[in-house]
């Protein structure tokens, strides 16, 4: 079996490098034929890597520890789901899932496109090619998952803290993001080798990048919600350079779905979209660097990983290729129009691009600081928490602002008649938000307070757009308000769509700030039937009951909880040890208020011999608003990405328009 | 003559601006250097102790400290340390921890709940059991 698999990967290699020399050539020569057989071939990758990937996953489900990646990474004793979700689990694994998702989307997105943009897709697939030969050549050559062993009659297991639903889910999803962004760099790099830096790739790849960003973004909820639950330290994100390696792209696509939208319109920023697409795939190949090749604890340990310079290497290698390309063309891609005042739609959207960019690059620093002085100093400082705090007030605070200035301002010019009418009501609304908050005392946190009247703001330009597009749908047809509503909506899926992001990004930044800026932290040692008290809550330790797990020991402690005076019922905090793994690991006792978005966490921090617990307990305010972000922002997304007749149409009359211009 | 473009003054004045921030923020406050004990003679500020943990952990962390040890991960030279706060799940000897802290008569300080250890799972440096 693993023979089979080997050879999967071989010919994923061998098939790719045809893909890509095949694919150039014919590409450069105009041969038809010859560029078919290159785009067949990428979809005979794929075929290739679903067949390595099976062979993997046969290995697992059969505990066949002859596999070295299959006994380092389960056991006999793991349930099987956790044992699916090992595939993912190790290095070598998660590098063959890349690959399988990257030539799985490249095949469907060169089947999708190859009518409509033909001249495109033949300079897109030696680039797909080109970033899966990377990989398969990694997986041949470097960290084979097919490598094997004398089979040990158990294996090593998986990681206790890795077994968690989520584990399921939350890699996949990530990958799916990373890997997706290769589509929109792919066809952007196509585009310039083309020649065609007219909007023909952006108007393919505009649902692929909104995939891949949906994907990203939540791929990182989902991850923030396991370490809020899980982790048991009270928070959800902790600015390790693992988060952030998602972070990074994700701000970078951001910046880049908005950014596409002015070239669309309006023809401009052209070089910038190109630069942009670039910085975010360079990033997502920065991010599997990262959690993959040990860079981040040190320097030292990054030359003993064999995977460190080849990546860091293919990472130079796309980021000067790229370039080199992008000033070759410059000539093309020169703007027809011009901005023309500061105060416009488009200027607007340029704020939002540049302060998305700046974040995501102080974070890049960051993360890469250690790093950098290192080797110049031969000693690491860090940055942590505070410096990232620091510029997401800096450039966070302004971009939530802008986020409701936005839709309000007017294209190519705005009249200050207009803005003065459009701004009334959400600035008013805003205004009184503002000062309710401040009497309610919301005033112990400035950048809290600020945050929260600039949200209302938002809530409240978007509220206005919506109310605006329903009154003005209505009076063209007449009929009931919610027919107007879902007509709006049905036919302008992409702004409402957007719109409704927006809703979920000002959700997520009340609950951040809520969560962050008001919360309470409580830290008190208690014996049995000793209470403690933590804003409006009381708690009464009851107990500590002691049960037997599969595989570990679980000790709960019991807790009464009152609020306001009144009992609301018992809550279980506790941690498992688990013998075998000789670790302990913290099971947190979460109550959540459903009406007001408040929880209030339970950890127990240290079980004496004597029978008291160490307990702390935080109050986290509004948090529960941040997992109905996620939701909203895949809503959101959605809409966004639903294909409609109307669009459909619009879609076919720009690509005869595309053409046309492309022969002029 | 054609006029410059708005865009370029709105990129140069914000790169301008980032700047002036970030010059801001490193004269307010800068990163903590990260070294292992035997580094730890000729630091006299706040350092982050990364180091591997040795000796046989003892005392309260939620009394009056917990006492371990810290030694450099490919090496010997160690530092006795004594820590109050919460003490992650991982921790334990032989795992790879960080602490923030300063050197006080020979015994490393660390401040409350500044103890972290490097998840095993993620930062794969090499084939490890």
């Amino acid at each position: 079996m693993p023979e089979l698999g080997r050879a999967a990967l071989v010919l994923c290699l061998g098939l790719a490098l045809y893909a890509l020399v095949a694919g150039g050539y014919a590409a450069a020569t105009r041969k038809r034929r010859l560029a078919r057989s290159a785009q067949n071939a990428i979809f005979a990758v794929f075929a290739s890597s679903v067949v390595a990937a099976i062979v993997l996953l046969a290995a697992l489900l059969r505990h066949d520890f002859s596999f070295t990646y299959v006994a380092e990474h389960t056991s006999r004793r793991l349930p099987t789901p956790y044992t699916i979700s090992a595939f993912w689990g190790g290095q070598e694994g998660s590098l063959l899932l890349w690959l399988l998702i990257l030539t799985g989307l490249s095949a469907l997105a060169i089947a999708l496109a190859r009518r409509t943009a033909a001249d495109l897709v033949a300079w897109v697939v030696p680039v797909l090619a080109l970033v899966a030969s990377f990989f398969a050549f990694m997986l041949v050559a470097v960290s084979s998952p097919f490598a094997t062993q004398v089979a040990p009659a158990d294996g090593a297991g998986l990681n206790p803290s890795l077994q968690n639903p989520y584990m399921m889910i939350h890699p996949p999803c990530l990958y799916l993001g990373y890997v997706g962004l290769t589509i929109p760099f792919a066809f952007a790099m196509g585009a310039l080798l083309a020649r065609r830096t007219d909007e023909l790739w952006i108007v393919v790849t505009r649902r692929w990048t909104l995939v891949a960003w949906t994907a990203l973004g939540v791929g990182q909820l989902l991850g923030a919600h396991w370490a809020y639950v899980e982790v048991g330290w009270g928070g959800y994100y902790a600015w390790d350079p693992v988060e952030n390696a998602a972070l990074m792209p994700w701000l970078a696509a951001t910046a880049f779905l908005h950014s596409v939208m002015i070239q669309e319109k309006r023809g401009m920023l052209k070089v910038w979209n190109v630069l942009l697409v670039t910085l975010a795939f360079c990033l997502s190949l920065f991010g599997t660097f990262l959690t993959r090749s040990g860079v981040v604890s040190s320097i030292h340990s990054f030359t003993q990983s064999p995977l460190g310079g080849w990546f860091l290497g293919f990472i130079c290698l796309i980021a000067i290729g790229s370039l080199a390309l992008i000033l070759n063309r410059l000539p093309l891609l020169r703007s027809k129009t011009r901005m023309e005042s500061l105060v416009s739609r488009e200027a607007t959207f340029l704020y939002n691009n540049l302060l998305l960019v700046a974040l995501s690059l102080t974070i890049l620093w960051g993360v890469i600081f250690p790093i950098l002085t290192e080797a110049v100093r031969g000693e690491q400082i860090t940055v942590s928490a505070p410096y990232y705090n620091f510029f997401l007030r800096i450039f966070g605070l302004p971009l939530l602002l802008l986020m409701g200035l936005g839709p309000l301002v007017a294209w190519r010019r705005a009249s200050l008649r207009s803005l003065g009418r459009s701004f009334a009501w959400p600035a008013g609304i805003a205004l009184a938000v503002g000062i309710v908050l401040l009497l309610l005392g919301a005033g112990s946190s400035w950048i809290g307070l600020l945050a929260y009247t600039f949200s209302a703001f938002v809530l409240g330009s978007i509220g206005y757009e919506f109310v605006r597009g329903t009154r003005a749908r209505r009076a063209l047809t007449g009929g009931p308000w919610l027919a107007a509503f879902s007509e709006l909506v049905a036919r302008n899926r992409r702004r409402y769509g957007g719109y409704i992001v927006h809703a979920a990004v000002v959700l997520l930044a009340i609950g951040v700030v809520g969560s962050s800026a008001y919360d309470k932290v409580s830290e008190q040692t208690l014996s049995a039937g000793e209470s403690m008290s933590i804003g409006h809550y009381g708690l009464t330790y009851d107990r500590l009951v002691r049960q037997q797990g599969p595989n570990d020991t679980e000790f709960r402690a019991v807790l009464d909880v009152r609020k306001d005076g009144s009992r609301i019922g018992t809550l279980q905090s506790g941690k498992n040890s688990y013998p075998a793994e000789q670790q302990t690991s913290n099971e947190v006792g979460i109550r959540t208020d459903y009406l007001t978005g408040e929880d209030l966490f339970v950890i127990t921090d240290q079980i004496n011999p004597n029978g008291t617990i160490a307990f702390k307990v935080l109050v986290k305010p509004l948090v529960n608003l941040i997992w109905l972000a996620g939701f909203v922002f895949l809503i959101g997304s959605l809409v966004a990405l639903w294909p409609s007749a109307v669009e459909q149409r619009r879609l076919a009359d720009r690509y005869r328009e595309l053409r046309v211009y492309a022969r002029a | 003559m054609a006029r410059p473009s708005p865009v370029r003054l709105v990129i140069a004045l914000s790169v301008a601006a980032a700047l002036a921030i970030f010059l801001l923020y490193v004269s307010v406050a800068g990163g903590t250097p990260s070294i292992q004990p035997s580094q730890l003679p000729g630091h006299k500020g706040d350092v982050a102790l990364v180091g591997k943990v040795s000796g046989s952990p003892a005392g309260d962390a939620h009394a009056d400290g917990l006492r371990f040890r810290i030694r450099d991960v490919s090496g010997s030279t160690s530092v006795p340390v004594v820590y109050t706060g919460s003490v992650p799940d991982l921790f334990r000897v032989g795992r790879e921890v960080r602490v923030e802290g300063k050197l006080h008569d020979g015994v490393f300080v660390a401040k409350k709940d500044s103890l972290r250890t490097k998840c095993p799972s993620k930062y794969t440096t090499k084939k490890s059991t």
